[in-house]
């Protein structure tokens, strides 16, 4: 067993690793990454995680859920630490298994990856507790700055291959219809047992969207699940790729290409478009708005699929939001909000979720794309006058597993439990 | 790449066989609760958790002074050792009260007629470790004002302490003294004590700290029986986190006791509300792992129910009113936009989704009766409770 492994071991006992193994972990972490463009490609098949803040355990059960790594090929947007009690050994090990398995685990960066934010929301404090000195913190902000800040999936496949996680028999007469899978089903919701919640089939024609301004979706998973999927399906051709970025897009960047041409092994700046990415939320507006978080902007719908259409892409995945049902698309589901931190903060009662995106077998949907304005001559540009025209690419089938925070008696939890905070 | 070499993750999950710190009695206990309490019976034990409450309440407000939210010299005296920084949100939502609280009580405070000033008096339930009276004198804002404060007697008897010790707490203007006097140990420690001033040969008790158990106040059968209490002026009495903890029999049976005794009198709560969502139930879960239960959240789950709650105990429209907003909307609307900007420089808030779940989960409802001292209060309330 290497170091490497017995690091991983350690780490996933929920144990910090000595020091010194953390400053060898990072400087290898930075070498990998440093290869790694602003945008990496990954290909599917490939699950997409949002949001951590260091729930250790509830991290573990993401990977009980999701499969393992390197059985499973995970895609993390960013949001590791913070907030929860263990984001040291929460990102330490995500960092461990991009080391060991760089091909089976993309990791991007959120907001919280950031000097600033982590002094003031936990990660610095942790480590201090932990380590009795911030070097253990320095190292890890060193890697934040290597992050990518996006990741494109290619070869999704248009439809649901049956799931293979195993079906526990809690879920008992539904396990059957797990050996067979309507072709037309886009979207896929799956409990953390692998019972399945909901399906929603593609919509075979185009659908005038209107009276769609409700944020809220319908409530539409099973009773006690809190699942949603407030999509109608998607309409349109199938084929383009999804974009995973933390926060959202931005007003400086128009196409995917103009991403990978920033400056990103910095702190994260305060505004500009390496902010942006990281800091936006999709909103029911139009056009761009100011964001109440102080950073980043708001964008609407017309935002998203200009900026969709004009990149070739089906889908823009992205983190930052708590959804209190795990994930929610927008927009026709152009975008989605992927939240993985179930009873975030130990607190809020929400559940959490992963997206499934399988790989493309068949062949058609093998795509030939690019990324922006090489091979696309409108760029983006005239796009919102045309909107109603256009042929939005349709998303690539979506399996959504929903969980719940893992349960107390098995976290081993020290004496201390922790205490969510409340105004008493 | 061999997953073999990978240890499986759920067999390093400590199992039921681990650790076990939830076997071992409560799991969390906030430092004050455990003083002393071997032996003591499970409602002691309760109501402790409760007074523990108020230690939380008071390093919430230290780290919102620390941090400049608040301006309130007197926070730090009030907690030991050098307090714990909050996060953002808990710092708003401490600020966004506090502010709220401090709206109300100015607006009740404030003199229609300068000339002919109005004594008005102030009852703070479950005062604890509030520092709104020293606030108050801090603004010279103590004259022609009489101002209680109920507590447990452990309570009231360390707040007496602590304002005997600290010169800033126990400063005193001219005719003022505190009694008991300070010389002497108090008789017992639910004797009451506080500042008496001496105007034109006349003296009166301006504050006093009465150590009692709330849920023994209906027994009491005369005002007069409570040091000071006055009934012929406007009145004001506040709960900020108090009754919310009390049986609902023994909350009405508290505000019904001030209510059948002085004419005019109004009222603020500020406690939670939305128990029914699953940010409600988690809270109920999580003060129940503390030892604390809320008996309030049960019967009043919306602003409505807050409203309803104070019109039958005679706040109501035809000789007052009442009204209820969730500190959400009172930080969106109560404060002015260039205020808010100056708190959010402070630290940057980022969990804007964690902060509006939070804040609709806690309501500042208030109501009135009687037609002297309210005047204040009009235009205060603007939205229709949902």
């Amino acid at each position: 067993m290497s170091d490497l492994d017995r690091a991983i071991a350690q780490l996933r006992a929920c144990r910090p690793i000595p020091e010194a193994q953390v400053r060898e972990l990072c400087h290898k972490a930075r070498e990998l990454l440093i290869e790694e463009g602003n945008v990496v490609t990954v290909t599917a098949p490939v699950t997409i995680c949002g949001d951590i803040h260091g729930q250790f355990h509830d991290l573990m059960e993401l990977f009980r859920v999701g499969g393992d790594v390197p059985d499973t090929n995970y895609l993390f947007m960013g949001d590791f630490v913070d907030r929860g009690f263990y984001s040291l050994e929460s990102f330490l090990l995500l960092l461990c298994l991009k080391v060991r398995y760089p091909d089976r685990m993309t990791l991007i960066r959120g907001n919280h990856e950031s000097r600033q934010i982590t002094t003031v929301y936990g990660f610095y404090d942790e480590c201090l507790r932990k380590y009795g000195s911030a070097n253990v913190w320095r190292y890890c902000c060193e890697v934040f700055d290597y992050l990518a800040l996006g990741a494109i999936v290619l070869g999704a496949s248009s439809t649901l291959e049956p799931s293979k996680q195993k079906v526990t028999a809690s879920s008992n007469s539904l396990t059957s219809t797990q050996e067979y899978l309507d072709p037309d089903i886009e979207i896929e919701v799956l409990s953390s047992d692998g019972g399945i919640v909901k399906r929603f089939p593609r919509q075979k024609t185009v659908k005038t969207v209107g009276g769609n301004k409700s944020s809220s979706p319908a409530k539409t998973g099973a009773p006690g699940t809190g699942a949603s999927g407030s999509s109608g399906g998607s309409v349109g051709n199938p084929g383009g790729a999804v974009l995973c970025v933390h926060g959202g897009l931005s007003p400086l960047i128009d196409t995917v290409d103009k991403i990978r041409l920033l400056d990103r092994k910095q702190e994260v700046p305060h505004e500009g478009a390496m902010c942006d990415l990281l800091w936006s939320d999709p909103d029911e507006i139009d056009g761009w708005g100011l964001s109440p978080r102080g950073a980043g902007f708001l964008f609407g719908a017309d935002i998203v699929k200009v900026f969709n259409h004009a990149n070739d892409l089906s889908l823009i995945a992205r983190a930052h939001q708590l959804v209190m049902e795990g994930f929610k698309e927008m927009f026709d589901a152009s975008i989605v909000t992927v939240w993985s931190a179930p009873n975030y903060c130990y607190r809020c009662g929400n559940v959490a979720a992963i997206l499934e995106l399988g790989e493309d077998g068949s062949g058609e949907g093998i795509i030939s794309r690019s990324n922006g304005e090489v091979n696309r001559s409108d760029g983006g540009m005239p796009g919102l006058l045309k909107e109603k025209e256009k042929v939005l690419l349709s998303g690539p089938a979506r399996r959504y597993r929903v969980f719940q925070a893992a349960p107390q008696d098995s976290r081993g939890m020290p004496a201390k439990k922790p205490v969510a905070d409340y105004f008493l | 790449m061999s997953a073999q070499q990978i240890p499986n993750l759920l067999s390093l999950r400590g199992g039921p066989r681990s650790r076990g710190g939830r076997g071992r009695g409560r799991g969390p206990s906030t430092s004050d609760a455990d003083h002393g309490i071997s032996g003591s019976n499970a409602r002691n034990r309760k109501d402790l958790d409760i007074q523990s409450t108020d230690t939380d309440a008071a390093v919430s407000r230290l780290s919102a002074v620390s941090l400049g939210y608040l301006h309130d010299p007197y926070a730090a005296l009030f907690v030991a050792g050098g307090g714990t920084r909050r996060m953002p949100i808990i710092n708003r939502g401490t600020y966004t009260r506090t502010t709220a609280l401090d709206i109300l009580i100015n607006a009740f405070l404030a003199h229609q007629d300068p000339n002919q000033p109005q004594v008005k008096q102030i009852i703070s339930l479950g005062a604890g470790t509030d520092t709104r009276y020293f606030r108050l004198r801090s603004q010279d804002k103590q004259h022609n004002l009489i101002y209680h404060e109920f507590d447990f007697p452990t309570v009231s008897e360390t707040k007496r302490r602590t304002v005997l010790g600290n010169p800033m707490l126990s400063k005193l203007q001219e005719e003022e003294y505190i009694f008991p006097d300070p010389r002497h140990p108090p008789p017992s420690q639910t004797a009451e004590w506080g500042i008496t001033q001496t105007k034109d040969g006349v003296s009166e008790t301006t504050y006093c700290c009465h150590p009692l158990d709330l849920r023994q106040l209906p027994k009491i059968q005369t005002l007069q029986e409570i040091l000071g209490l006055r009934n012929d002026i406007p009145t004001l009495v506040i709960s900020e986190c108090c009754l919310c903890y009390l049986d609902v029999d023994s909350s009405r049976d508290v505000v019904k006791w001030f209510s059948d005794r002085i004419p005019s009198l109004g009222i603020i709560l500020y406690e939670p509300i939305g128990a029914d969502d699953p940010f409600g139930q988690m809270m109920v879960a999580n003060l129940a792992a503390r030892g604390i239960t809320m008996p309030s959240l049960r019967p009043y789950k919306t602003l409505l129910d807050q409203k309803t709650r104070l019109g039958e105990l005679g706040f109501s429209k035809d000789s007052g009113g009442q009204e209820a907003e969730t500190v959400e909307k009172i930080w969106e609307q109560w404060i002015p936009s260039t205020e808010k900007e100056r708190v959010d420089s402070l630290e940057g808030l980022d969990e804007v989704e964690e902060w509006q779940m939070l804040a609709r989960h806690y309501a500042v409802v208030w109501g009135w009766r009687g037609s002297l001292g309210w005047e204040g209060w009009n235009g205060l309330g603007t939205t229709t409770a949902s």
